[in-house]
Parts: C-alpha cells; sequence; structure tokens
C-alpha cells in the first residue's frame, strides 16, 4: 500500500484526539453524569499502558501475536478496572473535594512506581520491546491500521454513552449526580453504583492506555505527568461535560487544534515543536478551562437535556 | 398521650439522633397508625431531623424504629425505601437535571404495579405536571417542583409518606391546594402521611392526632381536635 500521501505526524496527532475522545466520553460518565470529579485519569491510564508493558515484554508466553496482545491488553484492562474499583470504593461517599484529592493521589502513585520500579518499568530510560499485534507491510501501514483500530473501540465507547443517555440506568447516573440524598432515600444504590461506574470506566481507560503502548511501541514515565487528564478535562469541559458530543467536540477544538492542525499544517520552524509549542499548548488549554468556565460553564454545547430529545422522548 | 387505632405503620422508641455530638432529637416515643400524623413545631425543635431520621439518612443515636412491625433501626435507607417508605425532604426534593417524567420514572422504578398505571393516578393528582412532562424539572416554579417531589414520591406506592414542610414558601394558593391534596392522597390511597409543619392552623385541619415538638422533645402527642391554642403557644414559645 502506497501511504506516501499521508504524513506520520498526521496519523499520530489523530491517533491522539481520538485516544483522547475516547478518555473524555469516559469523563463524561463520570464527571457530566454522576459527578465524580476524576482528575487521575491519567494513572488508570498510564496504569494500563504500563501493565500492557510489562506483560507483553517480561513474561515468555507460549504464544505470539496476536493471541499475546489480547491476553495483555485483557490483563491491562482488568489490572484499571480492579484499581478503578479499589479507588472507588475509598471515594464513592466522599465529597469533590475528597474525590479530587484521592484521584490526584492515586496518579501519583502510578507516576511513582514507574519511575521507581526500574526492573519492571525502565524507569526513567523508558521501557522498548513493544510492537503492532500484525506487520501489514510498513510501519506506517501498521500504524494507521492501529489508529483505525483505536478509532473502532473509542466509537463503540461513544455508542455505550449514546444508549447509557436514552436509558434508565443513565437516568439513575444523573438522578445520582445531580441529588445523591434524594436518590439514596428512594431506594437507589447510589454507592454501588458509583462504585461500578468508576471501575468500569477505569477498564476502558487502561485499554486505551494499551492501545497507546502499541502504537508509540516505547513507554516513557514523561507520559504519566497531567497533560492527559489535562487534555480529556478541558476538551470535555470546553464541549460541554453534560452532552455527549461534548467531548468529541471539545477534544477538536483542542488537541486537534495543537496536535492536527498546528503540528502538520502551520510551517512554524522545527524546534518550535519540540520546545515552544507544547508548554503554550498546556498554556492555552489552561487559559480556555478558565475562560469556559467563567463564560459558558456548560461549554460550546450547552445544556445537558435538549428539548427536541426531551419531547421525542417523553411527548410533548 | 393519645393513642393511635388500628394497625401500627411507624413506631419510634426512645429515639435519640442529631448531627455528630449535636443531639436533636432527645427520646421520642410515638406511633403512627393508618392516619395524618402531624408534627408541630418551631424553628430548630427538630421536625426535619425527624423525618430525616425516619427515612434513615440520618443515624440513630439511641432507640428503635419499626416500620410495619419490623425494625428499621438498622437498614439503608434504600431498604425502608423498597418496604415502602416515601420521603420528601423540604428543599431538594427533585432532580433539576432530569425532565418532570424522568423524575417519575426514577421514583417508579420500585413497586409491583405497572408503571403506567402509577403514572397516571398522579397526573390525575397534579393534572399541571401532564403537560410539564418533557420540562426539565430544574426549570419549574417552587410549587411545581414540590408538586414533582409529591408525585415523584407517590411513584414508589407508599404505605408512609414523610412530608417536611411541603409548603414552605409557597403562596396562598398553592398552600390550600396541598393541604387538598395531602387529604386526598391519605383518603383514596390509603397512605400513612407524618407531616412535619410550622403552619399549624392549616395542619391541624387536615391531621387526624398531633405531636408537639420543643427543642427536640415531645411536648405532647394528642387528638388534633383537642389541641389548644396555650399548647401551641408554649410549644412555639410565643
Amino acid at each position: 500500500m502506497n501511504l506516501d500521501w499521508l504524513d506520520a505526524f498526521l496519523i499520530s496527532g489523530l491517533f491522539e484526539v481520538v485516544m483522547v475522545i475516547g478518555l473524555g466520553l469516559l469523563l463524561h460518565l463520570e464527571l457530566g453524569l454522576a459527578r465524580i470529579a476524576n482528575f487521575g485519569v491519567v494513572g488508570f491510564w498510564g496504569l494500563g499502558m504500563y501493565t500492557f508493558g510489562i506483560t507483553y515484554v517480561k513474561i515468555d508466553w507460549p504464544f505470539g501475536d496476536p493471541m499475546q496482545f489480547l491476553v495483555c491488553a485483557v490483563i491491562a484492562t482488568l489490572a484499571a478496572g480492579l484499581s478503578g474499583w479499589l479507588v472507588g470504593w475509598l471515594i464513592a461517599d466522599q465529597d469533590t473535594d475528597g474525590v479530587l484529592v484521592g484521584t490526584l493521589g492515586f496518579a501519583t502513585v502510578v507516576l511513582i512506581l514507574a519511575t521507581t520500579q526500574q526492573d519492571l518499568t525502565g524507569g526513567a530510560l523508558g521501557m522498548g520491546g513493544l510492537g503492532f499485534p500484525y506487520d501489514i507491510g510498513t510501519v506506517k501501514a501498521n500504524e494507521l491500521l492501529w489508529l483505525l483500530i483505536t478509532a473502532s473501540i473509542v466509537a463503540l465507547i461513544l455508542f455505550f454513552v449514546w444508549r447509557v443517555h436514552r436509558s434508565p440506568y443513565g437516568r439513575l447516573l444523573i438522578a445520582i449526580g445531580s441529588n445523591e440524598p434524594l436518590a439514596r432515600s428512594l431506594g437507589k444504590p447510589t454507592y454501588r453504583t458509583k462504585l461500578w461506574l468508576f471501575a468500569i470506566a477505569s477498564a476502558a481507560m487502561g485499554l486505551l492506555g494499551a492501545m497507546y503502548g502499541v502504537m508509540v511501541r516505547f513507554l516513557e514515565i514523561a507520559n504519566l505527568g497531567v497533560e492527559i487528564t489535562l487534555a480529556a478535562m478541558v476538551g470535555l469541559v470546553l464541549g460541554g461535560t453534560v452532552r455527549v458530543w461534548g467531548a468529541v467536540v471539545g477534544v477538536f477544538l483542542t488537541v486537534g487544534l495543537f496536535d492536527i492542525l498546528i503540528q502538520s499544517y502551520i510551517p512554524f520552524p522545527r524546534e518550535w515543536y519540540t520546545q515552544a509549542i507544547p508548554v503554550l499548548r498546556e498554556a492555552v488549554f489552561g487559559a480556555t478551562l478558565i475562560v469556559v468556565l467563567l463564560f459558558r460553564p456548560l461549554g460550546v454545547l450547552g445544556d445537558m437535556r435538549r428539548d427536541k430529545l426531551m419531547r421525542k422522548l417523553h411527548g410533548r | 398521650m393519645s393513642e393511635t387505632t388500628g394497625p401500627i405503620a411507624l413506631q419510634v422508641e426512645g429515639v435519640r439522633s442529631g448531627y455528630d455530638a449535636v443531639t436533636v432529637l432527645k427520646g421520642l416515643d410515638f406511633t403512627v397508625g393508618n392516619e395524618i400524623f402531624a408534627v408541630l413545631g418551631a424553628n430548630g425543635a427538630g421536625k426535619t431531623t425527624l423525618l430525616a431520621t425516619l427515612a434513615r439518612l440520618i443515624p440513630l443515636m439511641a432507640g428503635r424504629i419499626r416500620f410495619l412491625g419490623d425494625d428499621v433501626s438498622s437498614l439503608p435507607p434504600y431498604e425502608t425505601a423498597s418496604r415502602g417508605m416515601g420521603y420528601v425532604p423540604q428543599e431538594n426534593g427533585i432532580f433539576p437535571d432530569l425532565t418532570v417524567l424522568e423524575n417519575l420514572s426514577v421514583g417508579g422504578m420500585m413497586g409491583e404495579r405497572p408503571r403506567d398505571e402509577r403514572l397516571a393516578e398522579v397526573f390525575e393528582l397534579f393534572p399541571d405536571l401532564r403537560s410539564k412532562r418533557a420540562q426539565t424539572a430544574g426549570t419549574l416554579s417552587g410549587g411545581e417542583s414540590r408538586m414533582v417531589a409529591c408525585a415523584r414520591a407517590l411513584m414508589q406506592d407508599p404505605r408512609v409518606l414523610l412530608l417536611d414542610e411541603p409548603t414552605a414558601g409557597l403562596s396562598p394558593i398553592y398552600v390550600d391546594m396541598f393541604f387538598e391534596k395531602i387529604r386526598e392522597i391519605h383518603r383514596t390511597r390509603g397512605v400513612a402521611i407524618v407531616l412535619a409543619e410550622q403552619n399549624a392552623t392549616k395542619a391541624l385541619e387536615v391531621a387526624d392526632r398531633v405531636m408537639v415538638l420543643t427543642l427536640g422533645e415531645a411536648y405532647a402527642v394528642i387528638d388534633a381536635r383537642d389541641v389548644t391554642t396555650e399548647q401551641l403557644k408554649e410549644a412555639y414559645r410565643i
């Protein structure tokens, strides 16, 4: 397959956009519906990424790819889900401050473990040895296929979120988010619902981390900083925390703008891309967050419940 | 102390409760039968704490609560709710991000009768809600919000309904309407109602029996027709 026309930066930029959309959609379920302020997205994503890397590289499996990839990805997803369940168990009945501290603390623990457990993770030197579970020719072709596979997973997450909005389960999440004591008094197991939501969303974040590990094929602790959480949070807030399409629109306007438009199509000097632009990116994301929260707290797409949809669901 | 007649829905024995180190209810004993049982008292008397304690939202410090004969003292709120305890708090009684119909549906997830049957009944009781069913509850007026909260509790098919000052802050038209609805709910559905109220005059019009609370203690539990002005003045410290 001749892919000379395709810019390698565009593939990696699109992959970043797709992955952050996935994380933003999962954050939408937690923050937008159930009002669980998860500031430790990178912790669950990073745990999935490193669990995948360790199991893929360090264990001598009796079978090769693609089975090896599938088994390691499942282990990574389960590890992130289990850690989400444990963190959720600690924070599910905490107020917003407690949730924020608990999730940030978890992300910090993951970063410290990845840094200090050098035998397993490679520490600051990083961890190589990962590869695509298939080979269809060139690296660019493999990356393009991996982008499409990841985009399919994110499309499934989007479909799931879309269905949640129209289901009794979605109503329950919104009810818990908007008035938890009342939901509890109505016989709803609010703690258990939040716990499972957090565990499932964390598992999916871990899977996206594993997908990222394959795409970059080299794991670095620099990936475990605040950038991933910030990108998902800013995208979601800009698009609209309470809307299904909020994360999609918001991430295109933020990550898409920087990682695709600027990197691929604006002819800045090359050194800017490694020095000035990453710093500018975080500064713009932070400023965007402040401006949106001040002037349009519901984001570009606005209110959760569109009148048209509600009339369709409930009749006039 | 006035005694209830007929089957006992709620039995409260030596109940003490409050918030951390603050004891609000200081040992209450009373029973509620199939009746409208009003709880009267001034601000700070403990009416809201009492209803939240009965709904099991505030843990007991001492004492016991029996609901339909079963000890529910250590049960979580969702257990008592599923056994038929409906609770309408004084404030924040709705889910503002959900539509009116969704609010009612969340209430209607429990109960054995078909949801549509219950929905038809609450729309008959509160006809104004039918035309607003697709409207987000957070955009409703204060009176409409109280209607939604009450209708949502009725969707649970409760055996006992705890109403915490349902008319506080409402215009006189809504106040009259609400007290009429309370009477109608009890009469047509046979639901026992515990009504916490500051509006003593209105509460006495609909109640069968009254408990007058003063600083967390039962000043009197008497037949509503026997309440004297002196007792109310004493309770309200006028």
